[in-house]
C-alpha cells in the first residue's frame, strides 16, 4: 500500500515540485520558529534562584565628584539600613539582576576553565536576595584572611570546574578562595541562559555604585522620595535613580519575548496561508480524479479505502517536502550553531514534523471524506 | 486590451468565490505584513517628528579609540570638549546642535513617583530638531550663559505633573532629582524611537549634573550636523575629518595608549546601523532583511503558484480558441501576469486598509511611547512596488505553463 502510493506520487513528481517546495520552506520556518521556543522554554522552567519582589535598585551616579567617596557612601549605605522600611540592603556591581549591564569572563580552577558572569556583592547580598547557598557559606568581611580572597560561585560553575569534588576551601584563579556554592542565580530573567557565575566580596575601597535595597511590603513611593532626599542631602552633587526589580524583569521579558511573538505570528500567517493554498489543490485534485474513484469503488474499494489514500498520498507528497527540511535542519545540531544544545534543536525537528504533519491532516481530511463520499454510479455516468 | 484582461480576471474572480477567497487572503495577508513592516522601518529611519530636516542632517554618535594591535578598544558618545574643538568651528555646516544620550531622573508628586527621561543640550539643538512648541519657548543662549535654572517639558509630562492641564505651565517651577526648575516652554512629545532627539525633560547643557566638564574626547554627548544641502555632505565630512586628523596621538586613558580614533559624521540612516553592526557587518544586517522579504514572499507566492497551475484546465478552452486564432504565446502570458497583477491590486487595496487599522492600534497601545507609525508617500510607493513584485512573483509560472500549452490539448480537453 505505502509503496504503492511512493510510486503514484514519483511517476508525478514533476507535477508535485512545488508542493514539496512548499512544504520544505514551511519546514524551514517552522524549525526556525520552535527552536526559538523551544530555546526559551527550556530556560523557563529553570528556577530563577533568587527573590526579586519588593526589591529596589538604587543607581547612584557621582556625576563630577570626587571627594571623599567611599566615606559617602558608607554613609549614604547606613543611613538606608537604619529605615524600618528597609529589611536589608547590599552593595553591588552594576550588572544587577534584570540590568542590561553584563559583566563575563573566564573563570579558572587548575586546567579547566569556564566562561561565565563576574558579579560583585557584599555580605548582605543573600539576605536582600533571599539566597540559600547550597554548600558552604556565603561570605563575610571576616572571610579575608592573607592573601585569599572568598569567592562564591554558583551550581553551573560548580560542576563546569569541580565536577563532584567539593569545591569548598579550593583555590580558583590566582588568589579566589571558594567558600560557598549557590544554585541557580539567573540574572537576566526566567527567559535568560542558565549560565556559570562567581561573586566577589565587594572591597570597601572599590567604588560600585549600586545599592539593593529589600523593603517592607507596602512601601510606596513617598518613601523613596525620602529616600532620595536623604542621600542627596549627604552627597549633594550625585544623582539617585530608583528602579523596582519587577518593572526590570518585566523589561527583559519583553526583550526576551517580543521578537518571538512577532515571528510566531508571521509563522502563523505563513502555515494558515499554506494549509488554505493545499486545501484548494486537493479539491481540485479530487475533482479531476473523479473516474478513478469511481471505478475503484466500483471494483470494492470502501469509503475508507478512498479516505486513506487520499490523506496518504499527501503524507507521501509531506514526507518528501520533510526529508529535505531535515537534511538543512540536522546542521545546526551537528555544527553546534549558535552554541546552542542539540537537544534544543532536536526538539524543534520533533516539534516541527509534528506540526507539519498535523497541518496536511487537517488539510486533507476534509476533501479525502468528500471523495469518499463519491458514489460510483455518478462519477461513471459522466464518462 | 488592457480592459477587457481586466474584466475577464474579474469574471474569473466570481466563478469561484471559494478559490478567489483562498486567493485575496493570502494576497492581503502578504501584503499587509509587508505593509506593516516598512511603515515601522520607515517609522524609525526617515524624516519624522521632531526630526524633519534629518535628510539634511549628519549624524554624530561615537567615537571609538583603539590602540594600534586593535586589541584594546573604548566606544563611547562625545565629550563636550570635543564638539566644542572639532565640531561646532566647522565652517561648512549651516549649524551645529548637540545634546546628551537619554539619561533618567525622579520626581515626586504627592506619594507617586514620575519617572523622567531627561537630556542636556545646548541652544542649537532646537534649532537643528523641529521640536513644536505648544507653551513658551526655548532656552536661549542667555539662558544658558546665565546658568538657569530652566526646563522644557514635553506635553505628556505636563499633564502628570501638574494638576491644571489647561493652564500654562510656562513659569511654574518642577522638582526633578530634588532640584527645583522653572519650565520655559512645553513641547509635543516625541516617540521614543527618535534616539538621539526622545526626551521628557530638557535641561541646558551646562548644569553640573550633565558631565559637560569631563576632561578627554569621550563624554556622553552626542551632536547634529545641520547641512545647508544635501550636497554639502562631502565637504562636512571631509572638514571634520581634517579635524579629527589634527588630534595628536597617541591618546593616554586608564593607563592605556591609544592610537587610532575613529569618529564618523553619517546619516542617520548610516549611523544607526554602524551602531548596532560595526565593522562591515552592516552587509548580514541587508542578507539578512532580503531573507526574510524572500520568505514572507516566497512562501505565500509558491502558494499561489500552485493553486494557479492547479486551476489551468479551467482556462483551457478560451487558451485553445485564442491559440487556433493566432494569439502568440506572449500575448497569452502577458494577459496572466496582468491578470494576476490585477487581482494583486485587489488584494493589496485591502491590505492597505487592514494595515491602516492595525498601525492605528499600534498607536495607541503604547508598546512605543508616543509613537507615530504613519502610511505616507514612500511607504505607499515601497508598498505598491511590493505589490507589483508579488503578483510578477505568483503569475509568471502559471502565465508560461498556459501559454505553452498546446492547442489540441487545450481544445480536446474541453
Amino acid at each position: 500500500m505505502l509503496s504503492h502510493l511512493f510510486k503514484l506520487i514519483w511517476n508525478k513528481k514533476r507535477h508535485h515540485t512545488l508542493l514539496m517546495v512548499e512544504i520544505w520552506v514551511s519546514f524551514l520556518v517552522l524549525f526556525g520558529v520552535m527552536s526559538l521556543i523551544s530555546y526559551n522554554f527550556k530556560n523557563y522552567v529553570e528556577p530563577i534562584g533568587f527573590e526579586y519582589e519588593n526589591v529596589w535598585a538604587l543607581d547612584l551616579n557621582k556625576n563630577q565628584d570626587t571627594t571623599a567617596i567611599a566615606d559617602k557612601l558608607h554613609i549614604i549605605l547606613q543611613k538606608i539600613r537604619s529605615y524600618p522600611e528597609v529589611e536589608a540592603a547590599s552593595r553591588m556591581s552594576s550588572n544587577s539582576p534584570f540590568s542590561f549591564n553584563t559583566s563575563n569572563g573566564s573563570i579558572n580552577y587548575k586546567k579547566t576553565s569556564v566562561h561565565g558572569d563576574y558579579y560583585d556583592a557584599d555580605d548582605a547580598f543573600i539576605h536582600t536576595l533571599g539566597i540559600k547557598p547550597i554548600l558552604g557559606t556565603w561570605f563575610s568581611q571576616s572571610d579575608v584572611v592573607a592573601k585569599f580572597k572568598p569567592v562564591v560561585i554558583n551550581q553551573q560553575a560548580k560542576e563546569g570546574l569541580f565536577g563532584e569534588i567539593n569545591p569548598i576551601g579550593k583555590i580558583i584563579g590566582d588568589n579566589q578562595k571558594v567558600v560557598g556554592v549557590i544554585g541557580n542565580f539567573k540574572a537576566k530573567g526566567e527567559f535568560s541562559d542558565n549560565r556559570p557565575c562567581i561573586f566577589n566580596l565587594i572591597d570597601d575601597k572599590y567604588i560600585f555604585n549600586k545599592v539593593l535595597i529589600k523593603v517592607k511590603p507596602g512601601t510606596d513611593a513617598n518613601f523613596e522620595a525620602k529616600l532620595t532626599k536623604e542621600i542627596a542631602s549627604v552627597a549633594k552633587e550625585w544623582t539617585t535613580e530608583v528602579s523596582y526589580l519587577t518593572d526590570q524583569r518585566q523589561n527583559q521579558h519583553n526583550l526576551a519575548l517580543v521578537p518571538v511573538i512577532v515571528f510566531l505570528i508571521i509563522t502563523v500567517f505563513l502555515l494558515v496561508n499554506v494549509a488554505m493554498g493545499l486545501f484548494g489543490i486537493l479539491n481540485l485534485n479530487i475533482a479531476k480524479r473523479r473516474e478513478e474513484i469511481g471505478v475503484r469503488r466500483a471494483m470494492g474499494a470502501t469509503a475508507g479505502n478512498i479516505k486513506i489514500q487520499f490523506v496518504g498520498e499527501m503524507w507521501v507528497i509531506a514526507t518528501f517536502g520533510v526529508l529535505i527540511g531535515i537534511l538543512f535542519a540536522v546542521q545546526f545540531p551537528l555544527l553546534n550553531v549558535f552554541n546552542i544544545e542539540a537537544s534544543i534543536y532536536w526538539m524543534a525537528i520533533g516539534l516541527s514534523i509534528v506540526v507539519l504533519y498535523g497541518i496536511v491532516t487537517l488539510c486533507a481530511y476534509h476533501p479525502s471524506r468528500q471523495a469518499a463520499n463519491i458514489q460510483p454510479a455518478m462519477a461513471l455516468h459522466e464518462q | 486590451m488592457l480592459f477587457n484582461y481586466i474584466k475577464i480576471a474579474w469574471k474569473v474572480l466570481l466563478r469561484h468565490p471559494f478559490y478567489t477567497f483562498i486567493t485575496l487572503f493570502g494576497i492581503t495577508l502578504t501584503l499587509t505584513v509587508l505593509m506593516v513592516l516598512t511603515s515601522f522601518i520607515d517609522h524609525l529611519l526617515g524624516s519624522h517628528y521632531p526630526e524633519y530636516k534629518r535628510d539634511k542632517s549628519l549624524y554624530i554618535m561615537n567615537l571609538t579609540i583603539q590602540d594600534s594591535a586593535r586589541s584594546s578598544m573604548n566606544n563611547s558618545p562625545l565629550s563636550y570638549n570635543f564638539i566644542k574643538e572639532h565640531i561646532q568651528k566647522l565652517k561648512t555646516p549651516e549649524k551645529v546642535g548637540f545634546s546628551t544620550f537619554v539619561s533618567f531622573a525622579n520626581s515626586y508628586l504627592n506619594g507617586k513617583k514620575i519617572k523622567l527621561n531627561t537630556k542636556f543640550c545646548d541652544a542649537n539643538f532646537w534649532e537643528v530638531t523641529d521640536y513644536e512648541f505648544l507653551e513658551g519657548k526655548p532656552f536661549n543662549e542667555q539662558n544658558i550663559a546665565n546658568g538657569e535654572h530652566v526646563v522644557v517639558i514635553t506635553d505628556a509630562i505636563k499633564k502628570q505633573y501638574f494638576e491644571d492641564e489647561t493652564a500654562s505651565a510656562v513659569g511654574k517651577s518642577i522638582e526633578i532629582d530634588n532640584e527645583k526648575f522653572r519650565v520655559i516652554g512645553v513641547v509635543k512629545a516625541a516617540p521614543v524611537t527618535r534616539l538621539m532627539t526622545f526626551s521628557d525633560v530638557f535641561f541646558p547643557y551646562n548644569l553640573p549634573k550633565s558631565n559637560y566638564q569631563t576632561a578627554g574626547l569621550q563624554g556622553n554627548f552626542t551632536a547634529i550636523v545641520l547641512a545647508k544641502s544635501k550636497s554639502d555632505f562631502k565637504a562636512i565630512q571631509e572638514e571634520f575629518n581634517a579635524s579629527v586628523n589634527r588630534i595628536p596621538l597617541p591618546i593616554a586613558l586608564y593607563g592605556q595608549k591609544y592610537d587610532v580614533i575613529e569618529v564618523r559624521a553619517q546619516t542617520y540612516t548610516d549611523t544607526v546601523l554602524h551602531t548596532f553592526m560595526s565593522g562591515g557587518r552592516e552587509i548580514y544586517f541587508y542578507i539578512g532583511i532580503v531573507f526574510i522579504l524572500l520568505i514572507l514572499m516566497g512562501l505565500p507566492a509558491i502558494n499561489l503558484v500552485n493553486l494557479n497551475v492547479s486551476r489551468i484546465m479551467e482556462r483551457a478552452s478560451e487558451i485553445g480558441i485564442r491559440k487556433a486564432f493566432g494569439a502568440p504565446s506572449s500575448a497569452l502570458a502577458w494577459q496572466f501576469i496582468i491578470e494576476n497583477i490585477f487581482i494583486t491590486m485587489i488584494g493589496g487595496s485591502f491590505a492597505l486598509i487592514l494595515t491602516l487599522i492595525i498601525i492605528s492600534i499600534f498607536n495607541d497601545s503604547g508598546l512605543i511611547l508616543h509613537a507615530d507609525l504613519s502610511i505616507n508617500f514612500s511607504v505607499f510607493g515601497v508598498s505598491l512596488l511590493v505589490c507589483l513584485v508579488f503578483g510578477l512573483l505568483s503569475g509568471v509560472v502559471p502565465a508560461l505553463r498556459m501559454s505553452k500549452m498546446k492547442v489540441i490539448d487545450a481544445l480536446k480537453s474541453s
